[in-house]
Protein backbone atom coordinates (compact mmCIF):
# COMPACT_ATOMS: atom_id res chain seq x y z
CA UNK A 1 0.00 0.00 0.00
CA UNK A 2 1.13 3.56 -0.60
CA UNK A 3 1.71 5.67 2.48
CA UNK A 4 0.74 8.71 0.48
CA UNK A 5 -0.56 9.42 -2.96
CA UNK A 6 -1.06 12.63 -4.92
CA UNK A 7 -3.32 12.28 -7.99
CA UNK A 8 -3.21 15.22 -10.43
CA UNK A 9 -3.13 17.70 -7.58
CA UNK A 10 -3.20 21.39 -8.32
CA UNK A 11 -3.13 24.26 -5.87
CA UNK A 12 -3.72 27.87 -6.79
CA UNK A 13 -3.58 30.63 -4.19
CA UNK A 14 -6.06 33.42 -4.86
CA UNK A 15 -5.84 36.75 -3.12
CA UNK A 16 -8.40 39.50 -3.59
CA UNK A 17 -7.65 43.09 -2.75
CA UNK A 18 -9.72 46.11 -3.72
CA UNK A 19 -11.55 44.16 -6.41
CA UNK A 20 -8.38 42.78 -7.97
CA UNK A 21 -7.61 39.06 -7.72
CA UNK A 22 -4.09 37.72 -8.05
CA UNK A 23 -3.34 34.05 -8.53
CA UNK A 24 -0.17 32.25 -7.54
CA UNK A 25 0.50 28.71 -8.61
CA UNK A 26 1.46 26.40 -5.76
CA UNK A 27 1.32 23.02 -7.49
CA UNK A 28 0.43 21.90 -11.03
CA UNK A 29 -0.60 18.36 -11.99
CA UNK A 30 1.35 16.95 -9.07
CA UNK A 31 1.45 13.16 -9.10
CA UNK A 32 3.41 11.17 -6.54
CA UNK A 33 3.14 7.80 -4.81
CA UNK A 34 5.32 6.94 -1.85
CA UNK A 35 5.18 3.29 -0.73
CA UNK A 36 5.14 2.44 2.96
CA UNK A 37 8.54 2.11 4.56
CA UNK A 38 10.28 4.38 2.06
CA UNK A 39 12.28 7.54 2.75
CA UNK A 40 11.38 10.12 0.12
CA UNK A 41 13.08 13.49 -0.25
CA UNK A 42 11.50 16.53 -1.87
CA UNK A 43 14.03 18.90 -3.37
CA UNK A 44 13.41 22.27 -4.92
CA UNK A 45 14.19 25.94 -4.84
CA UNK A 46 12.32 28.35 -2.56
CA UNK A 47 8.77 28.71 -3.83
CA UNK A 48 8.87 25.49 -5.85
CA UNK A 49 5.95 23.94 -3.95
CA UNK A 50 7.59 21.69 -1.35
CA UNK A 51 5.84 23.20 1.66
CA UNK A 52 2.58 23.45 -0.31
CA UNK A 53 2.71 19.71 -0.96
CA UNK A 54 3.33 19.02 2.71
CA UNK A 55 0.57 21.38 3.89
CA UNK A 56 -1.86 19.68 1.51
CA UNK A 57 -0.97 16.34 3.08
CA UNK A 58 -1.59 17.72 6.56
CA UNK A 59 -4.92 19.33 5.71
CA UNK A 60 -3.63 22.84 6.37
CA UNK A 61 -4.40 23.67 2.73
CA UNK A 62 -7.13 22.32 0.47
CA UNK A 63 -6.30 21.24 -3.09
CA UNK A 64 -7.81 23.24 -5.94
CA UNK A 65 -7.89 20.11 -8.10
CA UNK A 66 -7.05 16.44 -7.69
CA UNK A 67 -7.09 13.98 -4.80
CA UNK A 68 -4.70 13.17 -2.02
CA UNK A 69 -4.65 9.96 -0.01
CA UNK A 70 -2.66 9.35 3.13
CA UNK A 71 -2.48 5.87 4.66
CA UNK A 72 -5.50 4.81 2.65
CA UNK A 73 -7.70 7.77 3.60
CA UNK A 74 -8.67 10.74 1.49
CA UNK A 75 -7.47 13.99 3.04
CA UNK A 76 -8.41 16.24 4.68
CA UNK A 77 -9.20 13.66 7.33
CA UNK A 78 -8.86 14.32 11.06
CA UNK A 79 -8.58 10.66 12.06
CA UNK A 80 -5.57 9.86 9.86
CA UNK A 81 -3.61 12.66 11.58
CA UNK A 82 -3.28 10.33 14.59
CA UNK A 83 -0.99 8.17 12.45
CA UNK A 84 1.15 11.01 11.09
CA UNK A 85 3.91 12.94 12.79
CA UNK A 86 4.72 16.37 11.40
CA UNK A 87 7.55 18.75 12.22
CA UNK A 88 7.52 22.09 10.36
CA UNK A 89 10.64 23.99 9.32
CA UNK A 90 10.59 26.08 12.47
CA UNK A 91 9.44 25.13 15.97
CA UNK A 92 6.07 26.87 16.19
CA UNK A 93 5.58 26.21 19.88
CA UNK A 94 4.07 28.29 22.66
CA UNK A 95 7.01 29.75 24.61
CA UNK A 96 4.97 30.17 27.81
CA UNK A 97 4.72 26.41 28.35
CA UNK A 98 7.43 24.10 29.68
CA UNK A 99 8.77 21.19 27.64
CA UNK A 100 6.76 18.77 29.76
CA UNK A 101 3.52 20.76 29.44
CA UNK A 102 3.98 21.10 25.69
CA UNK A 103 4.44 17.40 25.17
CA UNK A 104 1.59 16.62 27.55
CA UNK A 105 -0.64 18.78 25.37
CA UNK A 106 0.42 17.01 22.19
CA UNK A 107 0.15 13.62 23.85
CA UNK A 108 -3.44 14.45 24.79
CA UNK A 109 -4.19 15.78 21.29
CA UNK A 110 -2.68 12.58 19.83
CA UNK A 111 -5.16 10.57 21.95
CA UNK A 112 -2.50 8.79 24.00
CA UNK A 113 -4.37 7.32 27.01
CA UNK A 114 -4.02 9.44 30.15
CA UNK A 115 -2.40 6.59 32.10
CA UNK A 116 0.47 6.37 29.61
CA UNK A 117 0.99 10.04 28.91
CA UNK A 118 3.44 11.07 31.59
CA UNK A 119 5.76 8.13 30.97
CA UNK A 120 5.73 8.75 27.21
CA UNK A 121 6.37 12.46 27.64
CA UNK A 122 9.39 11.85 29.85
CA UNK A 123 10.74 9.15 27.55
CA UNK A 124 10.41 11.10 24.31
CA UNK A 125 11.97 14.22 25.80
CA UNK A 126 14.84 12.12 27.14
CA UNK A 127 15.19 10.42 23.73
CA UNK A 128 15.60 13.77 21.96
CA UNK A 129 18.13 14.93 24.56
CA UNK A 130 15.85 17.26 26.52
CA UNK A 131 15.56 15.19 29.69
CA UNK A 132 17.34 17.90 31.67
CA UNK A 133 15.04 20.67 30.42
CA UNK A 134 11.63 19.07 31.02
CA UNK A 135 10.39 21.77 33.36
CA UNK A 136 11.98 24.80 31.72
CA UNK A 137 9.77 27.11 29.70
CA UNK A 138 10.27 26.93 25.96
CA UNK A 139 11.09 30.62 26.01
CA UNK A 140 14.39 29.62 27.67
CA UNK A 141 15.23 26.97 25.09
CA UNK A 142 17.87 27.50 22.42
CA UNK A 143 16.97 27.12 18.75
CA UNK A 144 18.39 23.60 18.70
CA UNK A 145 16.40 22.64 21.77
CA UNK A 146 13.20 24.00 20.22
CA UNK A 147 13.83 21.94 17.09
CA UNK A 148 14.20 18.86 19.28
CA UNK A 149 10.97 19.67 21.12
CA UNK A 150 9.30 20.02 17.72
CA UNK A 151 10.62 16.59 16.71
CA UNK A 152 9.45 15.15 20.02
CA UNK A 153 5.83 16.25 19.42
CA UNK A 154 6.03 14.70 15.95
CA UNK A 155 7.13 11.33 17.35
CA UNK A 156 5.44 10.98 20.73
CA UNK A 157 2.52 9.00 19.34
CA UNK A 158 4.72 6.58 17.33
CA UNK A 159 3.32 7.57 13.94
CA UNK A 160 3.47 5.38 10.82
CA UNK A 161 4.29 8.32 8.56
CA UNK A 162 6.70 11.07 9.55
CA UNK A 163 6.76 14.32 7.60
CA UNK A 164 9.63 16.74 8.15
CA UNK A 165 9.70 20.14 6.48
CA UNK A 166 13.32 21.19 6.02
CA UNK A 167 14.55 19.40 9.14
CA UNK A 168 18.22 20.41 8.81
CA UNK A 169 17.84 24.09 7.91
CA UNK A 170 19.75 26.26 10.35
CA UNK A 171 21.22 23.35 12.33
CA UNK A 172 24.87 22.87 13.24
CA UNK A 173 26.78 19.88 11.76
CA UNK A 174 26.35 17.80 14.92
CA UNK A 175 22.60 18.38 14.94
CA UNK A 176 22.42 17.57 11.22
CA UNK A 177 24.16 14.27 11.90
CA UNK A 178 21.64 13.50 14.63
CA UNK A 179 18.69 14.27 12.35
CA UNK A 180 20.21 11.98 9.71
CA UNK A 181 20.55 9.22 12.31
CA UNK A 182 16.94 9.79 13.34
CA UNK A 183 15.66 9.42 9.77
CA UNK A 184 17.65 6.20 9.28
CA UNK A 185 16.38 4.90 12.63
CA UNK A 186 12.77 5.63 11.60
CA UNK A 187 13.37 3.79 8.35
CA UNK A 188 14.81 0.79 10.21
CA UNK A 189 11.59 0.71 12.28
CA UNK A 190 9.54 0.48 9.09
CA UNK A 191 8.23 4.05 9.16
CA UNK A 192 7.66 6.06 6.02
CA UNK A 193 9.48 9.37 5.98
CA UNK A 194 8.83 12.30 3.69
CA UNK A 195 11.03 15.31 4.07
CA UNK A 196 11.77 18.42 2.12
CA UNK A 197 15.19 19.98 1.90
CA UNK A 198 17.53 22.31 0.10
CA UNK A 199 20.49 20.20 1.21
CA UNK A 200 21.34 17.78 -1.60
CA UNK A 201 24.16 16.11 0.33
CA UNK A 202 21.81 15.19 3.17
CA UNK A 203 19.07 14.00 0.87
CA UNK A 204 21.32 11.68 -1.11
CA UNK A 205 22.64 10.06 2.08
CA UNK A 206 19.31 8.96 3.52
CA UNK A 207 16.68 8.80 0.78
CA UNK A 208 15.47 5.81 -1.21
CA UNK A 209 13.94 8.14 -3.79
CA UNK A 210 13.87 11.85 -4.38
CA UNK A 211 11.58 14.16 -6.28
CA UNK A 212 12.67 17.50 -7.70
CA UNK A 213 10.05 20.22 -7.81
CA UNK A 214 10.25 23.14 -10.16
CA UNK A 215 7.57 25.78 -10.64
CA UNK A 216 4.99 23.68 -8.79
CA UNK A 217 5.58 20.60 -10.95
CA UNK A 218 7.26 17.35 -10.02
CA UNK A 219 9.89 17.64 -12.71
CA UNK A 220 12.00 14.58 -11.95
CA UNK A 221 11.94 11.51 -9.70
CA UNK A 222 15.13 9.57 -9.13
CA UNK A 223 15.86 6.33 -7.34
CA UNK A 224 18.89 5.68 -5.19
CA UNK A 225 20.79 3.66 -7.77
CA UNK A 226 20.69 6.67 -10.12
CA UNK A 227 22.94 8.72 -7.81
CA UNK A 228 24.70 6.31 -5.41
CA UNK A 229 28.33 5.94 -6.29
CA UNK A 230 28.13 8.63 -8.98
CA UNK A 231 29.76 11.82 -7.82
CA UNK A 232 27.57 14.93 -8.16
CA UNK A 233 24.90 13.00 -10.07
CA UNK A 234 22.08 14.36 -7.94
CA UNK A 235 23.43 17.90 -7.94
CA UNK A 236 23.80 17.87 -11.73
CA UNK A 237 20.29 16.51 -12.17
CA UNK A 238 18.97 19.16 -9.79
CA UNK A 239 20.73 22.02 -11.59
CA UNK A 240 19.53 20.75 -14.98
CA UNK A 241 15.94 20.40 -13.80
CA UNK A 242 15.09 23.49 -11.77
CA UNK A 243 14.29 26.89 -13.18
CA UNK A 244 14.69 30.04 -11.14
CA UNK A 245 11.42 31.87 -10.69
CA UNK A 246 12.59 34.43 -8.12
CA UNK A 247 13.95 36.91 -10.67
CA UNK A 248 17.56 36.37 -9.55
CA UNK A 249 20.17 35.73 -12.24
CA UNK A 250 23.26 33.54 -12.15
CA UNK A 251 26.54 34.69 -10.63
CA UNK A 252 28.94 35.57 -13.46
CA UNK A 253 32.50 34.36 -13.09
CA UNK A 254 34.32 36.13 -15.96
CA UNK B 1 -14.26 16.20 24.99
CA UNK B 2 -10.70 15.15 25.81
CA UNK B 3 -9.38 17.40 23.07
CA UNK B 4 -11.45 20.38 24.20
CA UNK B 5 -10.21 19.86 27.76
CA UNK B 6 -6.57 19.63 26.65
CA UNK B 7 -6.86 22.87 24.64
CA UNK B 8 -8.82 24.49 27.50
CA UNK B 9 -6.05 23.62 29.98
CA UNK B 10 -3.34 24.91 27.65
CA UNK B 11 -5.22 28.15 26.98
CA UNK B 12 -6.01 28.79 30.63
CA UNK B 13 -2.39 28.17 31.60
CA UNK B 14 -1.20 30.50 28.82
CA UNK B 15 -3.43 33.35 29.99
CA UNK B 16 -2.59 32.82 33.67
CA UNK B 17 1.13 33.08 32.80
CA UNK B 18 0.64 36.11 30.60
CA UNK B 19 1.04 39.37 32.48
CA UNK B 20 -2.13 40.88 30.97
CA UNK B 21 -4.47 39.34 33.50
CA UNK B 22 -2.32 40.38 36.47
CA UNK B 23 -2.51 44.02 35.49
CA UNK B 24 -6.24 43.64 34.86
CA UNK B 25 -6.75 42.28 38.39
CA UNK B 26 -4.63 45.07 39.85
CA UNK B 27 -6.53 47.66 37.83
CA UNK B 28 -9.76 46.18 39.10
CA UNK B 29 -8.68 46.48 42.69
CA UNK B 30 -7.63 50.09 42.14
CA UNK B 31 -10.98 50.90 40.53
CA UNK B 32 -12.89 49.36 43.40
CA UNK B 33 -10.79 51.38 45.89
CA UNK B 34 -11.59 54.47 43.83
CA UNK B 35 -15.26 53.59 44.01
CA UNK B 36 -14.96 53.47 47.80
CA UNK B 37 -13.38 56.94 47.95
CA UNK B 38 -15.97 58.43 45.57
CA UNK B 39 -18.86 56.90 47.40
CA UNK B 40 -17.69 58.47 50.68
CA UNK B 41 -18.42 61.90 49.17
CA UNK B 42 -22.13 61.18 48.51
CA UNK B 43 -23.58 60.31 51.89
CA UNK B 44 -27.16 59.52 50.85
CA UNK B 45 -26.49 57.35 47.84
CA UNK B 46 -23.33 55.77 49.21
CA UNK B 47 -24.53 52.20 49.08
CA UNK B 48 -25.96 52.46 45.58
CA UNK B 49 -22.90 54.30 44.25
CA UNK B 50 -20.47 51.77 45.71
CA UNK B 51 -22.45 48.86 44.30
CA UNK B 52 -22.91 50.35 40.83
CA UNK B 53 -19.37 51.64 40.44
CA UNK B 54 -17.84 48.37 41.62
CA UNK B 55 -20.00 46.19 39.40
CA UNK B 56 -19.45 48.52 36.44
CA UNK B 57 -15.70 48.53 37.02
CA UNK B 58 -15.59 44.74 37.21
CA UNK B 59 -17.64 44.46 34.05
CA UNK B 60 -15.59 47.07 32.18
CA UNK B 61 -12.27 45.39 33.01
CA UNK B 62 -13.63 42.01 32.04
CA UNK B 63 -15.04 43.41 28.80
CA UNK B 64 -11.72 44.96 27.78
CA UNK B 65 -9.93 41.73 28.69
CA UNK B 66 -12.29 39.39 26.87
CA UNK B 67 -12.48 41.50 23.71
CA UNK B 68 -8.71 41.94 23.57
CA UNK B 69 -7.93 38.30 24.36
CA UNK B 70 -10.50 36.68 22.07
CA UNK B 71 -9.73 38.96 19.11
CA UNK B 72 -6.07 37.98 19.40
CA UNK B 73 -6.78 34.40 20.39
CA UNK B 74 -6.76 32.69 17.03
CA UNK B 75 -5.21 35.40 14.88
CA UNK B 76 -2.07 35.43 17.01
CA UNK B 77 -1.69 31.66 16.80
CA UNK B 78 -2.14 31.88 13.04
CA UNK B 79 0.47 34.62 12.82
CA UNK B 80 2.96 32.76 15.02
CA UNK B 81 1.99 29.52 13.19
CA UNK B 82 1.57 27.72 16.51
CA UNK B 83 -1.80 26.64 15.11
CA UNK B 84 0.06 24.41 12.57
CA UNK B 85 1.19 21.96 15.21
CA UNK B 86 -2.21 21.83 16.89
CA UNK B 87 -4.20 21.22 13.71
CA UNK B 88 -1.74 18.62 12.38
CA UNK B 89 -2.82 16.39 15.27
CA UNK B 90 -6.22 14.64 15.26
CA UNK B 91 -8.06 17.73 16.49
CA UNK B 92 -11.33 18.89 15.03
CA UNK B 93 -11.21 22.59 14.34
CA UNK B 94 -14.42 23.09 16.30
CA UNK B 95 -12.87 21.41 19.36
CA UNK B 96 -9.78 23.62 19.10
CA UNK B 97 -11.87 26.78 18.83
CA UNK B 98 -14.15 25.83 21.72
CA UNK B 99 -11.21 24.84 23.92
CA UNK B 100 -9.49 28.16 23.22
CA UNK B 101 -12.69 30.14 23.85
CA UNK B 102 -13.64 28.43 27.11
CA UNK B 103 -10.06 28.58 28.38
CA UNK B 104 -10.04 32.33 27.76
CA UNK B 105 -13.47 32.81 29.31
CA UNK B 106 -12.35 30.87 32.38
CA UNK B 107 -9.23 33.04 32.73
CA UNK B 108 -11.28 36.25 32.47
CA UNK B 109 -13.85 34.73 34.83
CA UNK B 110 -11.05 34.18 37.32
CA UNK B 111 -10.15 37.89 37.15
CA UNK B 112 -13.82 38.81 37.58
CA UNK B 113 -14.06 36.47 40.57
CA UNK B 114 -11.02 38.05 42.24
CA UNK B 115 -12.21 41.62 41.73
CA UNK B 116 -15.81 40.63 42.51
CA UNK B 117 -14.78 39.01 45.77
CA UNK B 118 -12.84 42.14 46.74
CA UNK B 119 -15.83 44.31 45.91
CA UNK B 120 -18.26 42.06 47.79
CA UNK B 121 -15.88 42.08 50.79
CA UNK B 122 -15.83 45.90 50.78
CA UNK B 123 -19.63 46.11 50.64
CA UNK B 124 -20.02 43.51 53.38
CA UNK B 125 -17.46 45.20 55.63
CA UNK B 126 -19.19 48.56 55.18
CA UNK B 127 -22.61 47.00 55.94
CA UNK B 128 -23.89 48.14 52.55
CA UNK B 129 -24.96 44.83 51.07
CA UNK B 130 -28.73 45.12 51.16
CA UNK B 131 -31.51 44.40 48.77
CA UNK B 132 -30.52 42.14 45.93
CA UNK B 133 -28.19 39.24 45.22
CA UNK B 134 -24.56 40.13 44.53
CA UNK B 135 -23.97 36.68 43.06
CA UNK B 136 -26.79 37.17 40.55
CA UNK B 137 -25.48 40.61 39.62
CA UNK B 138 -22.02 39.12 39.13
CA UNK B 139 -23.46 36.25 37.07
CA UNK B 140 -25.30 38.68 34.79
CA UNK B 141 -22.07 40.60 34.22
CA UNK B 142 -20.28 37.35 33.47
CA UNK B 143 -23.04 36.43 31.03
CA UNK B 144 -22.52 39.72 29.17
CA UNK B 145 -18.78 39.06 29.09
CA UNK B 146 -19.37 35.55 27.70
CA UNK B 147 -21.58 36.95 24.94
CA UNK B 148 -19.00 39.59 24.04
CA UNK B 149 -16.25 36.98 24.03
CA UNK B 150 -18.12 34.78 21.57
CA UNK B 151 -19.00 37.79 19.43
CA UNK B 152 -15.41 39.09 19.41
CA UNK B 153 -14.13 35.65 18.40
CA UNK B 154 -16.57 35.56 15.48
CA UNK B 155 -15.62 39.08 14.42
CA UNK B 156 -11.89 38.28 14.55
CA UNK B 157 -12.36 35.32 12.21
CA UNK B 158 -14.81 37.09 9.91
CA UNK B 159 -12.86 40.33 9.60
CA UNK B 160 -9.21 39.14 9.97
CA UNK B 161 -8.18 42.63 11.14
CA UNK B 162 -7.70 42.84 14.88
CA UNK B 163 -8.35 46.58 15.02
CA UNK B 164 -11.59 46.30 13.02
CA UNK B 165 -12.76 43.36 15.15
CA UNK B 166 -12.15 45.27 18.40
CA UNK B 167 -13.85 48.39 17.03
CA UNK B 168 -16.92 46.45 15.90
CA UNK B 169 -17.06 44.55 19.18
CA UNK B 170 -17.04 47.80 21.14
CA UNK B 171 -19.73 49.25 18.85
CA UNK B 172 -21.94 46.19 19.34
CA UNK B 173 -21.39 46.35 23.10
CA UNK B 174 -22.74 49.91 23.12
CA UNK B 175 -25.58 49.01 20.72
CA UNK B 176 -26.52 46.08 22.96
CA UNK B 177 -27.51 48.50 25.72
CA UNK B 178 -29.92 50.35 23.42
CA UNK B 179 -31.83 47.58 21.64
CA UNK B 180 -35.16 48.72 23.11
CA UNK B 181 -34.51 52.22 21.78
CA UNK B 182 -33.52 50.84 18.37
CA UNK B 183 -36.79 48.86 18.17
CA UNK B 184 -38.69 52.00 19.17
CA UNK B 185 -36.96 53.93 16.36
CA UNK B 186 -37.77 51.14 13.91
CA UNK B 187 -41.46 51.28 14.86
CA UNK B 188 -41.48 55.04 14.36
CA UNK B 189 -39.57 54.97 11.11
CA UNK B 190 -41.48 55.95 7.95
CA UNK B 191 -38.98 54.34 5.59
CA UNK B 192 -39.41 50.54 5.12
CA UNK B 193 -35.72 50.18 4.31
CA UNK B 194 -34.70 52.04 7.46
CA UNK B 195 -37.22 50.03 9.51
CA UNK B 196 -35.81 46.75 8.16
CA UNK B 197 -32.24 47.90 8.79
CA UNK B 198 -33.00 48.91 12.36
CA UNK B 199 -34.86 45.67 13.09
CA UNK B 200 -31.91 43.65 11.79
CA UNK B 201 -29.55 45.74 13.92
CA UNK B 202 -31.75 45.21 16.98
CA UNK B 203 -31.80 41.44 16.42
CA UNK B 204 -28.14 41.04 15.47
CA UNK B 205 -26.73 43.08 18.34
CA UNK B 206 -26.78 41.38 21.73
CA UNK B 207 -29.70 42.54 23.87
CA UNK B 208 -28.21 43.22 27.27
CA UNK B 209 -31.61 44.13 28.72
CA UNK B 210 -32.02 40.39 29.31
CA UNK B 211 -29.05 40.52 31.69
CA UNK B 212 -29.69 43.90 33.34
CA UNK B 213 -30.21 42.88 36.94
CA UNK B 214 -28.35 45.88 38.36
CA UNK B 215 -31.16 48.34 37.54
CA UNK B 216 -33.68 46.07 39.29
CA UNK B 217 -31.49 45.53 42.38
CA UNK B 218 -33.98 46.98 44.82
CA UNK B 219 -37.06 45.49 43.14
CA UNK B 220 -36.51 42.22 44.96
CA UNK B 221 -35.09 38.89 43.82
CA UNK B 222 -36.20 38.17 40.24
CA UNK B 223 -38.41 35.22 39.35
CA UNK B 224 -37.02 31.86 38.28
CA UNK B 225 -38.42 32.46 34.79
CA UNK B 226 -36.49 35.74 34.48
CA UNK B 227 -33.29 34.03 35.57
CA UNK B 228 -33.97 31.11 33.23
CA UNK B 229 -34.64 33.43 30.29
CA UNK B 230 -31.45 35.39 30.99
CA UNK B 231 -29.37 32.21 31.16
CA UNK B 232 -31.00 30.81 28.01
CA UNK B 233 -30.44 34.03 26.07
CA UNK B 234 -26.79 34.15 27.11
CA UNK B 235 -26.20 30.51 26.11
CA UNK B 236 -28.16 30.78 22.86
CA UNK B 237 -26.52 33.99 21.64
CA UNK B 238 -23.03 32.78 22.56
CA UNK B 239 -23.67 29.39 20.95
CA UNK B 240 -24.86 31.06 17.73
CA UNK B 241 -21.72 33.20 17.59
CA UNK B 242 -19.50 30.20 18.27
CA UNK B 243 -21.25 28.12 15.61
CA UNK B 244 -20.64 30.86 13.04
CA UNK B 245 -17.06 31.22 14.24
CA UNK B 246 -16.52 27.47 13.70
CA UNK B 247 -17.87 27.82 10.14
CA UNK B 248 -15.49 30.70 9.44
CA UNK B 249 -12.53 28.85 10.97
CA UNK B 250 -13.27 25.68 9.00
CA UNK B 251 -12.73 27.58 5.74
CA UNK B 252 -9.33 28.94 6.73
CA UNK B 253 -6.09 27.75 5.19
CA UNK B 254 -2.77 28.24 6.93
Amino acid sequence: MNALSFKKVGKIYRRSHLGKTTETVGLVDFELDVPQGQVFGLLGLNGSGKTTAIKLLMGLHLPTTGDIEVLGRRVPDVEVLARIGYAPEAAYLNKLLTGRETLRLFAALSRIPAAEREARVEKILADVGLGHALDKRLGEYSKGMLQRASLAQALIHDPELVILDEPVTGLDPLAIKEVRALILWLKAKGKTVLFSSHDISEVERVCDRIGILSGGRLALVMTQNEWRGKADALESAFAATVKRTDGVGEIRLD
Amino acid sequence: MGTIKAVFDYTFREHVRHKVWLSAALFGLIMIAGALVTSALAQDERARMLLDLGLAANEAIALVSIVFLTVHLILQEIESRAVFLILTHPVRRADYLLGRFFGTLAAVGLVMAVTGLAHWGLLKAAGLLEGGSYLLAWACSFGKVAIMGALSLLLSLALTSEAAAMAFATFLWVLGHFTAEIRFLADKSASPAMRAFLMVAARAAPDFAHLNYRDAWHAGFPSASWIGAAALYCVAYSAACLALAVQAFDQKEF
